[in-house]
């Protein structure tokens, strides 16, 4: 199992290597300078030449490729261009809201996606089955900034009931990192409650046409024992990949959800950062959002051992 | 009997003149309270001297001070300088009276020592502050509270170039103006204005505190000029880029104030009882600008079937959401706000809407239906929506428009490159007029390149000219040459939509951008 766990650590490296290399030339190939718009609209091409210099920008792209290499090997991610602190400074700040808000995601979507799969699953046909895969197909055809805003429209401007967007630190002030969540969580985790509950309504449907499942209904266990007992846990392997899926779809969904409920976080970082043409910010989010979507991975694959005994990683 | 109708009518008397004094209280100002205003978009840099970014203009305003400023007729008035300047008979000689007992936020007092290298600094960074250098022989502090300026020939634009406000000549105290050098971005703001920094969290919110030490002209306030009092203890500035975030939230209350909304979203905001809708004019002159360096931009027969072709007022009116309250159809080339430049020349070939015209003058300058590479963005609607209607209406007598969509960091490196575009839309704002030797569409530097040897001539007599009536006879000759030669297309005057709260008072109306001293919360 260390082992193992080493392995894929060490697996990281060049998945990383290849992940920074690919983003840097991107950002640098796609048109757009961060001079120009650091300089505003008036700025003539001598001042922005200028500044270029200054900042380094003038010099050949491999030369800044491998100033980029040996900084990432030193720990630093480099400084950004308009935010005057360095790259890992802003990542910090920034990591907080997106956490709060793709775990809040995320605790919405198995709180609605696992138990309405596993009774649609387990009462396949009825009423029940049909309304919860009809609320499933809506989840998944409903545009999460669309969701939103009606949210913001319904919860925040008619009613009141909840702040219309914003973020307090968990540090600062948990009641109200709670009312400003609420929103955003249920509009990003909604969607993906649908995933989530089409799966398992799959694996149980699979789970229960197995032999040990007809024994135990042939021993007399009433369909509650059947289902939660001896049907459940068997069907939560699979769902427990599409959780961790889901965990890194949110980390890249929850770009929208942040700029419309205006959450300073990781995602409005990187559009803020896209638009502006910071690259040192730009390659900072990508490598630990690459980094997290790796690390997820790794964290579901040890999960599985523990959901079922048979898995062992040798 | 007689009591109790005396007691009625006492009754009555005092509800009256409660009634009465009601809406005066309302108006007289209090202090504190925290006011939070709903931008765009972070800074790019809080250094006033670095950029002319729209919201560093409005931001460093309450932090900065510069020797003048503009009333509310776009005229210079004084700031820190005492008064005017005295100007020596040949006019080459300013001396600026500096006021006493300014101080700054770090409460060092200000003084020569400071306004000598902050502008000098200013004047090598500033695209506002070079063309007045390039005429700067020497500045020098005469004394502590004295500061003369040597002109190497006389120059029309010495008060309206240290007035201007958008990155305007700021004093920051020596060390600081010192210590960054014009290439550098200056990453300390200390200022002499109202409000001083109090903490700035990128993406989440500044935060301006109230400078007590701050010494308030005894003018009263008129335009960005005058009395400058700060009664809210603080504003909180919060970026929220998504425009349909900042309308909800003027709504439910979470912003007091906000700046650049939805023009879809006016209804909405004019039916609620708590909100109050300003039409921000003027806004920006929209314009289509051609590359007059090489390609279909470069050939003046060209240019005028493209002014020629176009219905401007239904492209004016569907940037405009539809309403005619936020547009204004205008052909002079500053807006009617700004009065000393403003134009009204009869007979200009402005909205001609004539297709026969058109096509006779796209077949003298030789096209042949060649893709004309237009290049806009959606980041701003209303550039997007202008250029969606003009390639309608151009593709209708014979133009080939190929609209190139990309955003707004793509357009203004792409515009820098001759070889890359024939026309760019843009917004040109009240910035750009209050002075013709400034203007961006005369400019040879400008992406566009307005190079034509005429039009500069009149540039250059434009800036040696002082007589105001004769500059603006010389004025008049320029836009009559503008129309001729059509550097770019006007649309007309756009003006934008900002909200605040009911509870915001004194809000000043007639400031191009937003400026919160003289503003007070009645909460």
């Amino acid at each position: 199992m260390t082992q193992y766990l080493i392995h894929r650590l060490l697996a990281l490296i060049p998945v990383m290597a290849v992940v920074v290399t690919i983003v840097f030339f991107l950002i640098h190939l796609i048109p757009g300078d961060p001079v120009s718009v650091m300089l505003g609209p008036d700025a003539t091409e001598v001042q922005i030449e200028a500044t270029r210099r200054a900042m380094g920008l003038d010099q050949p792209i491999h030369e800044q490729l491998f100033k980029f290499y040996a900084r990432i090997l030193r720990g630093d991610l480099g400084q950004s261009y308009f935010l005057d602190r360095p790259v890992t400074t802003a990542l910090w700040e920034r990591a907080e809201p997106t956490l709060v808000l793709t775990l809040s995601a995320l605790l919405v979507a198995v709180l609605i996606g696992v138990p309405s799969g596993i009774l649609a699953g387990a009462y396949r046909g009825s009423l029940w089955d049909q309304t919860l895969m009809t609320g499933a197909l809506m989840g998944v055809c409903i545009p999460g900034f669309w969701l939103s805003l009606n949210f913001i429209y319904l919860f925040a401007v008619r009613l009141g009931w909840l702040p219309a967007a914003g973020y307090t630190s968990l540090f600062v002030d948990p009641v109200a990192t709670l009312r400003h969540m609420v929103l955003p969580a249920i509009s990003l985790g909604f969607n993906q409650s649908a995933l989530i509950a089409r799966i398992a309504r799959s694996c149980m449907l699979e789970v229960l046409q197995q032999d040990y499942i007809r024994t135990a209904r042939a021993k007399g266990l009433s369909q509650r024992a059947v289902v939660y007992v001896h049907a459940f846990r068997n069907a939560m392997v699979p769902v427990t990949t599409v959780i961790g899926i889901t965990m890194a779809i949110l980390i890249g969904g929850a770009v929208v959800t942040e700029i419309v409920f205006n959450i300073p976080g990781l995602g409005r970082l990187i559009i803020s950062a896209i638009l502006r043409r910071d690259y040192p910010v730009v390659q900072g989010v990508v490598l630990v959002t690459a980094a997290s979507y790796v690390l997820i991975n790794l964290a579901v694959d040890m999960v599985y051992a523990f959901i079922d005994p048979r898995i062992r990683y040798e | 009997m007689k009591h109790r109708t005396i007691i009625r009518t006492l009754a009555a008397l005092i509800i009256l003149a409660l009634a009465l004094a009601a809406p005066a209280l309302a108006q007289t100002p209090k202090k504190g309270g925290i006011i939070r205003v709903g931008v765009m978009g972070e800074a790019p840099a809080l250094d006033s001297h670095w950029t002319t970014a729209t919201i560093t203009d409005i931001l460093t305003g309450h932090l900065y001070e510069g020797l003048y400023t503009l009333d509310e007729n776009r005229r210079p008035v004084p700031m820190l300088a005492e008064g005017m300047p005295t100007v020596s008979q040949d006019g080459l000689t300013y001396t600026f009276k500096l006021r006493q007992g300014v101080k700054f936020h770090n409460g060092k007092e200000m003084t020569s020592e400071d306004v000598v290298p902050s502008l000098k600094r200013w004047g090598q960074r500033s695209i506002r502050g070079r063309p007045l250098f390039a005429s700067v022989a020497e500045l020098r502090a005469v004394d502590k509270y004295t500061v003369e300026m040597r002109l190497k020939e006389r120059s029309a634009i010495v008060l309206i170039a240290l007035a201007l406000p958008s990155s305007q000549g700021a004093i920051y105290p020596k060390e600081i103006a010192e210590k960054f050098a014009p290439e550098v971005k200056a990453t300390e703001y200390i200022g002499t204005g109202p409000f001083k920094l109090a903490e700035w969290k990128p993406d989440q919110y500044i935060r301006m505190v109230r400078f007590d030490d701050y010494k308030a002209r005894s003018e009263n306030s008129s335009g960005y000029g005058g009395a400058r009092i700060a009664y809210v203890d603080e504003i909180r500035w919060i970026p929220v880029p998504d425009v349909a975030t900042r309308v909800a939230q003027m709504e439910t209350g979470e912003l007091d104030v906000a700046d650049d909304l939805n023009l879809d979203a006016y209804d909405r905001l004019k039916a609620n009882p708590n909100v109050r809708t300003i039409a921000a004019k003027p806004y920006y002159w929209p314009v289509a600008v051609f590359n007059k360096k090489e390609g279909w931009g470069a050939n003046q027969k060209f240019r005028q079937a493209w002014q020629a072709a176009v219905d401007i007022e239904p492209i004016l009116k569907a940037m405009a959401g539809g309403r005619s309250e936020f547009y204004r159809m205008d052909s002079s080339l500053a807006f009617p706000e700004v009065a000393a430049w403003h134009t009204n020349i009869p007979g200009l070939p402005w909205n001609e809407r004539n297709p026969g015209k058109a096509k006779r003058l796209l077949q003298e300058a030789g096209y042949k239906g060649e893709p004309v590479r237009f290049i806009t963005t959606q980041e701003y609607k209303w550039m997007y929506d202008f250029a969606l209607i003009t390639k309608q209406q151009l593709e209708d007598v014979g133009f080939n428009i190929d609209l190139q969509v990309i955003d707004w960091a793509s357009v203004i490196q792409r515009r820098n490159n001759p070889k890359e575009y024939d026309a760019f839309t843009t917004g040109m704002g009240a910035e750009e007029m209050y002075e013709p030797t400034l203007h961006g569409a005369l400019s040879c530097a400008w992406p566009g390149w307005n190079c034509d040897e005429e039009v500069q001539k009149i540039q250059v007599e434009l800036a040696r000219e002082t007589d105001p009536k004769k500059r603006y006879a010389l004025w008049e000759r320029q836009t009559l040459l503008f129309y001729e030669k059509v550097p770019l297309i006007g649309y007309g005057n756009l003006f934008g939509l900002r909200a605040i709260r009911s509870t915001v008072k004194g809000f000043n109306e007639k400031t191009d951008r937003i400026r919160l001293f003289n503003v007070w919360l009645d909460k």
